[in-house]
């Protein structure tokens, strides 16, 4: 069996994993053209109770991730990729299935969010803090995140006074702060412009070197490529293609 | 083509063994007791800065800021002097009925706030949760030391409107240090279950409301629960009187108003509360703690 053969250790290891997760609030509907007033009525009546709607994000995953691996995991909007991320991360606890590591996963990403009515200052605090780095490692790295931000004097302020742009940045520097050996990034590298890309793209090397292993998500053929010598294509929450970048990439591109 | 991998047809027990044979931990599992502890001590400098912060920008967006703390149980508590001391009369048996509405108000708004916001301290926060790995008990801990935290401007004003109600500072007083922290205990207790119960049922938070007024109205936040004890069965006076919001109510007071004495068996019975709600709590929200931030 190849995977008892591979003499590279593994970091991560993932399991049938799925998620699934309940959103209160609205259904989804199948669309129908003409149907009958009887159906509509019983329809009506239901929906006096608050809409639930169970969402079968990750439908069955199962990976083997080395050291020393950066894989890409493509696929549409909605295909389920930052869910993955997220299960793999082991901050949304998959319904079943199980994931396994050698280290703690760090998930960098401009969705790292933290309290918008307050100050970039706090948040930057409060971050560190929750990755739990210590009060003086976080006082430390303070200047440094202020700096790769780019943000200035605007760290005083409450995160509701930035541009979207800036919010990103910030969440950005605050997730750089620490090296993890298992990195997963989530689109980070796509946000801001260019001169804020080229220093995310130095920030994800530096990482990278360090790290034994990252994941990156994206819809962006070029940038998996670039990045990632490993891609998996995603697909209504099932694995469609697994192999070298070059080849998935091919037919990810192929088929869309 | 359908891409190849080593492990494509790799089934769950090869995976787990591999997961074995190279030591790599199960993510997300529920850590030991033991370990959860030690986790969050060493987050404790997160929980503090974190309730810090929530304290602070709480009333930020109005132009009396801070202020509100006091002005808010400070004009409940009229409310409450001209509705039951002054319309009602619910006034007999206590001599200074100022202190006592006062110190019932403001405690009992404290114990009633913090079961409130912890009801919505892990769906409340689900995008912390879902970017961040720590361990989740911070969340309702942060509740309580940020309510903690706002008291204490509304605890000087208690302490200033007590003293000008004709009573006269003893070292008593002092006693209301101990009783905040058997309180801080309790409330830590009630938040861990309120969230971990909300958690499962979103829909409970709509009797939070319920209880917290079904709460104010027998624990005797506005009269005295034994001066109603010849008309009632003894079994329903004793738990009015030694269920835990009242005994705290009658320990702060005790501690404050001299017509009050000091009942050291109270006292007890206040700190076993403390201790069977925050580790029952304790208990029942870790228990979930692979299951926060499902949904």
């Amino acid at each position: 069996m190849a995977v008892t053969s591979d003499s590279r250790k593994p970091a991560l290891i993932a399991d049938n994993v799925h998620v699934v997760y309940r959103v209160f609030g609205g259904r989804k509907k199948a669309y129908r053209g003409a149907e009958s007033r009887f159906r509509d009525a019983v329809e009506g009546a239901k929906k006096t109770r608050s809409a639930v709607t169970e969402i079968h994000a990750v439908r069955g995953i199962s990976l083997v991730a080395h050291h020393g691996e950066s894989i890409g995991i493509v696929g549409r909007n909605g295909a389920g990729k930052s869910t993955l991320l997220r299960a793999l991360a082991g901050l949304i606890p998959p319904s079943q299935g199980h994931v396994h590591v050698d280290a703690q996963p760090s998930l960098l990403g401009v969705s790292a969010a933290l309290m918008p009515s307050m100050t970039g200052e706090k948040n930057i605090m409060l971050g560190c803090l929750a990755m739990g780095l210590s009060l003086d490692e976080a006082r430390e790295r303070f200047d440094e995140i202020v700096e790769f931000s780019g943000i200035g004097e605007f760290v005083y302020l409450p995160m509701t006074a930035y541009s979207s742009g800036m919010q990103a940045r910030l969440r950005f520097a605050i997730s750089a702060a620490i090296v993890p050996d298992i990195l997963m990034v989530d689109e980070a590298l796509a946000t801001g412009d260019r001169a804020f890309r080229a220093k995310s793209k130095e920030k994800f090397d530096e990482i990278r070197e360090k790290a034994g292993t990252v994941f990156l998500v994206s819809h962006n053929p070029g940038s998996i490529e670039e990045h990632c010598d490993r891609a998996i294509w995603i697909d209504k929450g099932k694995i469609i293609a697994d192999g070298t970048a070059t080849d998935v990439m091919k037919e990810y591109t192929q088929a869309e | 083509m359908t891409s190849s991998s080593s492990h494509d047809d790799a089934t769950s027990e090869e995976l787990s063994a591999l997961a074995h044979q190279h030591g790599l931990r199960p993510l997300g599992l529920r850590p030991r007791f033991g370990e959860y502890i030690r986790q969050i001590i060493e987050r404790r400098s997160f929980l503090w800065h974190l309730a810090r912060a929530k304290s602070a920008s709480r009333h930020q967006n109005n132009y009396l800021g801070q202020l509100w703390l006091i002005l808010n149980p400070l004009l409940l508590a009229g409310v409450y002097y001209l509705v039951f001391g002054i319309m009602l009369g619910t006034n007999r048996g206590v001599e200074n009925f100022v202190g006592f509405l006062v110190v019932g108000i403001f405690i009992y708004v404290f114990i009633a706030n913090t079961l409130t916001s912890a009801g919505d301290s892990i769906l409340g926060n689900l995008p912390l949760i879902r970017a961040l790995q720590f361990p989740r008990a911070v969340l309702p801990l942060q509740v309580v030391l940020s309510e903690a935290i706002i008291l204490m401007p509304a605890l000087g004003v208690m302490l200033v409107i007590t003293a000008g109600s004709g009573e006269v500072p003893t070292w008593s007083w002092l006693l209301v240090l101990l009783a905040l922290v058997i309180t801080v205990l309790f409330n830590a207790g009630i938040s861990f279950i309120a969230a971990r119960a909300i958690q499962a049922t979103r829909d409970l938070k709509n009797l939070l409301p319920l209880i917290v007024r079904l709460m104010r109205y027998v624990s005797g936040v506005f009269f005295l629960i034994t001066s109603y004890g010849d008309s009632i069965p003894r079994a329903i006076a004793l738990t009015l009187e030694y269920q835990p919001i009242a005994v705290y109510l009658t320990m702060f007071r005790s501690a404050l108003l001299e017509e009050f004495a000091v009942d050291w068996t109270l006292w007890a019975v206040g700190l076993g509360w403390a201790m069977l709600f925050f580790t029952v709590g304790l208990i029942v929200f870790w228990r979930a703690e692979d299951r926060y931030g499902r949904d």
